[in-house]
């Protein structure tokens, strides 16, 4: 046997050849610091050092580590922390976190190269971003790493820690810091499921017994449907648990079945042909994924595509007949297009995963989850256990995005072969499933037309959509063009279109961005037709609040005031600015509770919320740290557990605005009751007088549930009451079966954009992007500026790199792997500029509303408008890759 | 080495892996693996001519930064700093590099069958072949991945296995035809080292590919570049293309116009349009012969900057 010193350790190696060094660290070293993420060497989060050089472990083979030396994470500045580990926390250049090991071990090595041959000179952008081009982060916390490796490689960390603005940052930039994946309990099972290899079949004669037969297998279970039916490629037939993942592949092979194929239909152009084969039939209409956040209405079907769902319209038949005859007319303001988005995948670094375990009647999940609280309660209900006998715990989420708040298949299988087996199971999505059964954004096609009045005014709006929803229903796009841009008559007409395709799933602001990418251009079009400055009419037909604060702001921007004429450049590269405009709702969640308790001498803050990457271990303790005067690595956050006070999930960014007005309240009665109970006061003079309270005090407990919002200022109104008398009844339904509230005032975005296009290459490049955001009192500045600037590199990889793409015949996804599903690397972070304008939500207590969704709803827009004006093409379809760039300036210089 | 290789007709040769391993994960490769890492040739070594060999085992990141490539083969060293990312380049091999398969998404999928994997068809060319060929040569439409090929038969270098001498990136992979193939090394058959003639006097280079992102991505289209230019005049121009065919490709209408023609501007530009002769692009891959000509013209317009 073969052996490695890693670590400084002897570490002994597999004989078998395919043994690869990733796994033999994670699974065999139990070293998890090391993240297995792509698989093929695209994302790096696997990244070690051989023999001092960084190396993606998941490519190679475990027999090229022998007789060589491999530091993993934790073996750097295992004698104390790295200056670069120290950058990292002290410039919050990480978020979930899960690609940090990664990108920290890559930083350190080029960090001692750079100190032993250059000093303390100071890396270029372009010289970062080379040495980083083999890592991938879907959060976006490239500007932090930019910063963390220029001031490292400067000698600024060299000394002592610092202050994490993040308070779990060190055991995430150490690798400590434990997620999902990382869980092992004794005799623990690894799951694998099988799949549907057609995209429409009936799987009969399934027989689970030569699975069953197999050495190492604990479990096999079916996991069909009674109708037996699959509807998609991966649709789960059933699951398997062996004592590791080859044996349980193994089983997964040797399941045997009829799969009678039936007709199929892939993708939007196909489903919705009146000839399509039917995907559900009427009587299986109920089986279709419901893909909304906060319910969806009903809407008849006619084959494939279901809808009208118009419930947001506005004197829709004069709209339609406005339109209609300024069409006829040739009305030269009329702004008529057809745009396309395309499906975008959340592309998580760690994959949906849950491990079960059953201790006597009780069951504890550990679940890669946006919402511990909400899985409790489900997970409950479905196998009718008392709620108090589930646990479901996510310490560390490496990432959501929309897509783990529901109760997914990883879960249900993690539980019911840990059942099965009498053991502990995990299951783990690997990257193909990962990029194809667990969600996605929608494609759509979106057919505008916009028609200002002869006096100026907005006069009326249509937005058809027609989403590509897959297996799943209730895709919310034109609606949302009801709560801005007030108009006399708006026809807004939703359809899901479905296909023999996996189910989309809440992302990011769901049907916010397609919208805006359709609605920004048709107003830009307006502004260019109309002869008047883009933001200027904004500002005339946008009344909200917030929104006139930030187009002040965006009007006063340099690069505004100096954008380029339209189609005024001839060159090779031409430079555009565009700007574009987005909205969220304000939603907070009833009944969020947060406990504070003080323990041995030290404030604990309790909340059955959960950290995805957002920052919410350190808003809690920021608040706290505050109002007693003590830092934030003083108070002693707990979240992440089911069994701790109920909180919100992390979705619909409802999560600051849920807690901090608990915690808040929650402070006043902690202070009122530390004081009640002081054996004696603060001594006279003493310059931290809580924090002698607060040793000297005994165990307390206090809780509070978030109050209701006080009373907001003139002309500050929840977004929905744009929409009337259905806005209303849409904000009942999410209040009493969501226990959601829209509260008052429209979190919002105005985004400059400036792009640079190589007309030869076919390449455009984001140049900078300048951020203005209101979204009330910025609860904590660095960790809001890490939201806004993953929020944009999301949708500048939205506007111009990412897309699902399917085989049309067979319906396998074809980029199931992060080589072809391509998200934003280091280099296509632009140079950032966020501004935060912070009035408007006094009403709120604490003033904090969420970030996380807004911030990316205009970026892709502001993109296309800027792409306009540089080459003075109105680009319809996104990702503006190199081929579309190609074929359209091709198709302007033919004319 | 040998041994195991003939009694295992079947092997695939390992290097450092980073082609293999993702395909042995995914079961696309399944068969049994020869290991030669530890036995090969690596490193480079220079004739009194000024040529340089390089061992099968080189890596990457070591042609990419040795100081004497970089002066006398700018080509292949900007190939070589240009491919792949920076962990992948420490590891990945020359030898590798060229005998990798191709990454064809339909190929890469376990559970689809293509021409490539005993199939009988290309599920590409009915399917989606966004990144596919745009010289349709033969019934795979997967461009070859080889970067370093493509620099190598800029550079007319020959290849030597353990079977035979001399042979030309051309016979090492082929016309393009046969569909099953990636490259024509036979059972048992393992490139040992790359000869390269040496560089012309005076000679320059330079190595690009067009790609959405800034980094890290297989090209849409990439070219390796050599020319000389005296008095303003192209003396001697080669332009070799990769990612548009099923193998690396001369573009030689468009070298042709060059030689002995000024070496401004408009002449690249000019000849940039013969970039694409020949060219039989699939329905979804016309936008590579424009990147074709982009990528020409900068090189070009560089090379006699």
């Amino acid at each position: 046997m073969n052996t490695m010193t890693i670590n400084g350790q002897s570490g002994s190696l597999p004989d078998d050849q395919d043994a690869l060094l990733v796994d033999v660290i994670r699974d065999h070293l139990n070293l998890t610091g090391t993240k297995l993420v792509c698989g093929s060497g695209v994302c790096g989060a696997c990244t070690v050092l051989l023999d001092g050089e960084p190396v993606v472990s998941c490519l190679l083979p475990a027999s090229a580590a022998a007789g060589k030396t491999v530091t993993t994470i934790e073996g750097v500045g295992s004698a104390g922390l790295h200056p670069m580990q120290r950058a990292f926390m002290a410039h919050d250049a990480l978020q979930c976190g899960f690609c940090t090991p990664g990108f920290v071990v890559e930083a350190a090595a080029f960090h001692d190269h750079w100190r032993l041959s250059r000093g303390t000179a100071i890396p270029s952008r372009e010289e970062i971003a080379a040495a980083l081009s083999g890592h991938l982060c879907r959060c976006g916390a490239y500007e932090g790493i930019y910063r963390a490796v220029a001031d490292a490689c400067a000698g600024r960390f060299d000394g002592v820690d610092p202050t994490a603005p993040r308070i779990e940052a060190r055991d995430k930039v150490t690798g400590l810091a434990r997620y999902t994946v990382d869980i092992r309990h004794d005799d623990q099972l690894e799951g694998g499921i099988l799949r549907a290899p057609a995209a429409h079949a009936r799987i009969r004669n399934l027989d689970l017994s030569p699975a069953r037969a197999i050495a190492g297998v604990g479990a096999v279970i079916s996991l069909l449907a009674d109708d037996e039916t699959v509807r998609f490629v991966g649709a789960p037939i059933a699951a398997v648990a062996g004592r590791d993942r080859r044996t349980a592949l193994q089983a997964v092979a040797a399941i045997t079945y009829d799969c009678e194929k039936l007709p199929a239909v892939i993708g939007l152009d196909a489903g919705r042909h009146q000839a399509a084969p039917v995907v559900f039939e009427k009587q299986d209409r109920k089986r279709a994924h419901n893909l909304a956040e906060g319910g969806g209405g009903p809407a008849s079907w006619r084959g494939n595509v279901r809808g009208p769902s118009a419930l947001f319209s506005q004197k829709a038949k004069r709209a339609k007949s406005w339109l209609a005859e300024a069409h006829a007319a040739s009305d030269p303001l009329l702004v008529e297009r057809t745009f396309r988005v395309p499906t975008q995948q959340h592309a998580c670094l760690e994959p949906h995963a849950a491990v079960a375990r059953f201790d006597g009647d009780e069951l504890t999940v550990h679940i890669s989850t946006q919402a511990v609280h909400d899985m409790m309660e489900k997970i409950a209900k479905r196998y009718k256990l008392a709620r108090d006998k589930v646990r479901v715990i996510a310490d560390h989420v490496g990432g959501g995005f929309g897509s783990k708040g529901s109760l997914g298949m990883e879960t249900i299988a993690a539980i019911e072969l840990a059942r099965a087996a009498k053991a502990p199971v995990r299951v783990v999505f690997d990257r193909e499933e990962e990029l194809s059964v667990t969600g996605y954004r929608p494609a759509a096609e979106l057919q505008i037309s916009l028609l200002p009045s002869p006096q100026g005014a907005l006069k009326a709006l249509s937005l058809t959509a027609q989403a590509d929803t897959g297996t799943g229903v209730n895709s919310l796009i034109a609606g949302l063009a009801r709560l801005i841009y007030p108009a006399e008559a708006k026809d807004l007409v939703d359809f899901d279109v479905l296909s023999n395709l996996p189910p989309g799933a809440p992302f990011r602001g769901p049907g916010g961005p397609p919208m805006a990418f359709a609605l920004e251009q048709a107003i830009d079009e307006a502004a260019l037709r109309m002869k008047v400055d883009p933001i200027e009419l904004r500002k005339r037909w946008d009344p909200d609040p917030n929104r006139q604060r930030l187009y002040d702001w965006a009007a006063d921007l340099d690069v505004w005031r100096n954008r380029p004429l339209p189609s005024s450049q001839t060159g090779r590269y031409r430079r555009g600015v565009g700007v574009a405009t987005g909205y969220w709702l304000y939603l907070w969640q009833q009944g969020s509770t947060v406990e504070l308790a003080i323990r041995g001498g030290r404030i604990v803050a309790s909340c059955a919320v959960q950290d995805i990457g957002t920052g919410t271990r350190s808003v809690i303790a920021d608040k706290v740290a505050r109002a007693f005067d003590l830092e934030p690595q003083d108070i002693d956050v707990r979240i992440g557990h089911s069994n701790l006070p109920q909180g919100p999930g992390s979705g619909g960014s409802r999560v600051t605005a849920s807690i901090v007005p608990a915690t808040l309240l929650a402070i006043e009665k902690l202070k009122a009751e530390i004081e009640r109970t002081a054996a004696r006061p603060p001594s006279p003079g003493s310059n931290a007088p809580w924090r002698e309270l607060i040793a000297a005090a005994p165990d307390l407990v206090v809780s509070a549930k978030r109050p209701e919002d006080g009373k907001p200022a003139n002309g500050v109104r929840p977004a929905l009451r744009e929409a009337g008398f259905m806005g209303w009844v849409f904000g009942w339904v999410l209040r009493i079966a969501n226990h959601m509230v829209v509260g008052a005032g429209v979190p919002s975005s105005v985004q400059v954009i400036e792009i640079e296009v190589d007309t030869w290459l076919g390449k455009v490049r984001v140049v900078n992007a300048h951020v203005g955001l209101a979204i009330g009192k910025v609860a904590a500045p660095a960790l809001a500026r890490s939201q806004a600037a993953g929020a944009l590199i999301q949708g500048i990889g939205y506007a111009l790199y990412e897309a699902r793409e399917t085989d049309p015949i067979t319906g396998h996804v074809l980029t199931a792997g992060m080589e072809d599903y391509r998200i934003p690397g280091i280099a296509d972070m632009p140079r950032l500029d966020v501004h935060f304008d912070e009035a408007g939500f006094d009403h709120v207590p604490g003033g904090s509303v969420g970030i996380g969704e807004v911030a990316t709803v205009p970026t892709s827009p502001a993109v296309a408008n800027a792409i306009h004006n540089a080459i003075g093409i109105r680009m319809t379809e996104i990702p503006f890759r190199p081929d579309r760039l190609a074929a359209a300036l091709k198709g302007r210089d033919a004319a | 080495m040998n041994v195991a290789s003939m009694t295992m007709p079947d092997a695939e040769f390992r290097a450092a892996g980073t082609d293999l391993s993702e395909r042995r994960r995914s079961g696309v490769s399944k068969g049994p693996l020869v290991d030669i890492i530890a036995s090969g040739e690596s490193g480079i070594s220079w004739g009194a001519d000024g040529a340089a060999t390089i061992g099968a085992l080189t890596t990457i990141a070591a042609i990419a930064a040795d100081a004497r490539i970089i002066s006398a083969y700018p080509g292949i060293a900007a190939s070589a700093q240009n491919l792949a990312t920076p962990q992948i380049r420490r590891l990945a091999t020359l030898g590798g590099n060229l005998a990798q398969r191709n990454r064809c998404w339909y190929f890469r999928n376990p559970h689809i069958a293509c021409l490539k994997k005993g199939g009988d068809a290309c599920p590409a060319r009915s399917g989606n072949h966004l990144y596919g060929v745009a010289f349709d040569l033969g019934d795979c439409v997967a461009p070859h991945p080889s970067t370093m090929a493509t620099a190598l038969l800029a550079y007319d270098a020959h290849v030597v296995t353990n079977h035979r001498d001399g042979v030309t990136i051309a016979t090492l992979l082929g016309d393009g035809s046969d569909g099953r193939r990636d490259h024509m090394l036979k059972a048992g058959e393992v490139i040992e080292r790359i000869v390269l003639p040496p560089p012309l006097s005076a000679e320059r280079a330079d190595y690009k590919r067009a790609i959405g992102r800034a980094h890290a991505e297989w090209p849409l289209v990439e070219v390796c570049a050599r020319t000389v230019i005296a008095d303003g005049k192209f003396r001697f121009v080669r332009l070799v293309a990769g990612g548009i065919a099923p193998v690396p490709l001369r573009l030689t209408a468009c070298e042709r116009p060059l030689q002995g023609s000024a070496a401004t501007a408009a002449a690249i530009a000019e000849a940039a349009k013969q970039a694409a002769f020949g060219a039989k692009p699939l329905p979804m891959t016309n936008y590579k012969l424009e990147l074709l000509e982009g990528l020409v013209r900068d090189l070009l317009e560089h090379l006699a900057a």
